[in-house]
């Protein structure tokens, strides 16, 4: 059910979904990994959404240097913990929902915990090894895992559905090598709101996935393009070559 | 003969993009290898000092994932499209 403000505030959406959708929308509960470039715009766009349960994981303190891309943090939050001034703003942005912002590094030993009966993770992390471990709890919870990840002018963002995609190790099976990676906040907007876009979609059983298709954004001369994915026969996570036996996934 | 490379991400950066190789019989590695080496830079973000693919490069033929030991092996065909990406990994 709907208070008055909320029907008020949703209107413009529920003439795509309809009310149905909305409450999809409501019931959720999305977890998204990092608050900074990514998990910034994921977040606001998710939130005013009116996804109902978010919960958004970071362990950093603002800095100055993140202020060009992460629309989260001010300048009056530098020094503050991420979590902290991420919340203020989502509930800023939309006091109707939940807001759970966790201060803490994820971990193999905290993932689970973490992640508890989410229905989605958001991958805003910026690097590989933590985003294959949020991609193996994905694929062990069966429950879909929205890629994205940026460098400079470029981005790349693609949907996984345990059990009928390919996984992120599938596609991506070694990590690049780490790196200070340039970036311009605006590449963080359009890949971000890309995997908000996914899951918003996912949510509300609108359109097609990104599923088993890698979609490449090129800012520099503004073409966005696609690569078909497939399935990695020995994929170490979600092959022959897992160890342990991954359920066939919960479809929505 | 006529095969298309497309480099996507930084690997576009430094070297372009849809560049088409006409000369038959190369294999993936040493088609790119042709391309790279115009511009050092793009050279060694691709390849190592073995002239191996680096390990976390992905080529793609057609759409499909070659392992980059095989991208070595694998001859190239008339018409075929090669990708070579890096996984991008900022956030």
């Amino acid at each position: 059910m709907f208070s008055e403000r909320e029907r008020e505030r949703y209107k413009r959406q529920t003439m795509l979904f309809g009310d149905e959708g909305q409450e999809r929308l409501k019931k959720a509960h999305i977890f998204i990994a990092g608050a900074g470039g990514l998990g910034s715009p994921i977040a606001i766009y998710l939130a005013v959404a009116g996804v109902g349960t978010i919960t958004v994981v970071d362990q950093d303190v603002v800095d100055v240097s993140n202020l060009n891309r992460q629309i989260l943090h001010a300048e009056r939050d530098v020094g503050k913990k991420k979590t902290v001034s991420a919340i203020g703003k989502l509930q800023q942005y939309n006091g109707d929902i939940t807001i759970n912002a966790i201060d803490t590094t994820i971990s193999e030993d905290n993932v689970r915990d973490l992640v508890g009966r989410a229905d989605g993770i958001v991958d805003a992390m910026d690097n590989y090894p933590v985003r294959y471990l949020l991609n193996r709890t994905a694929l062990d919870l069966g429950i879909p895992f929205f890629h994205g990840a940026i460098r400079g002018f470029c981005g790349q963002a693609t949907t996984i559905l345990p059990g009928s995609t390919p996984c992120l190790e599938c596609v991506f099976p070694k990590a690049p090598p780490k790196e200070v990676f340039p970036v311009v906040g605006v590449t963080a907007g359009v890949i971000g709101t890309v995997q908000a876009t996914e899951v918003i979609k996912y949510l509300t059983k609108s359109g097609r996935l990104l599923a088993g298709r890698l979609f490449i954004w090129d800012g520099l001369t503004s073409t966005a393009e696609e690569i078909a994915i497939a399935r990695h026969p020995a994929c170490p996570a979600c092959g022959t070559g897992s160890a342990g036996k991954r359920p066939a996934g919960k479809t929505k | 003969m006529t095969v298309k490379v497309r480099f996507f991400a930084r690997f576009r950066e430094l070297l372009g993009t849809d560049i088409l190789a006409e000369e038959a019989g190369l294999t993936i590695a040493d088609l790119v290898k042709g391309i790279a080496k115009t511009k050092k830079e793009g050279y060694d973000a691709i390849f190592d000092e073995h002239g191996m693919f680096r390990e976390f490069v992905i080529v793609m033929k057609n759409g499909k994932r070659v392992e980059t030991p095989d991208a070595a092996k694998v001859v190239v065909a008339d018409g075929d499209e090669i990708a070579i990406f890096p996984p991008v990994a900022g956030g």
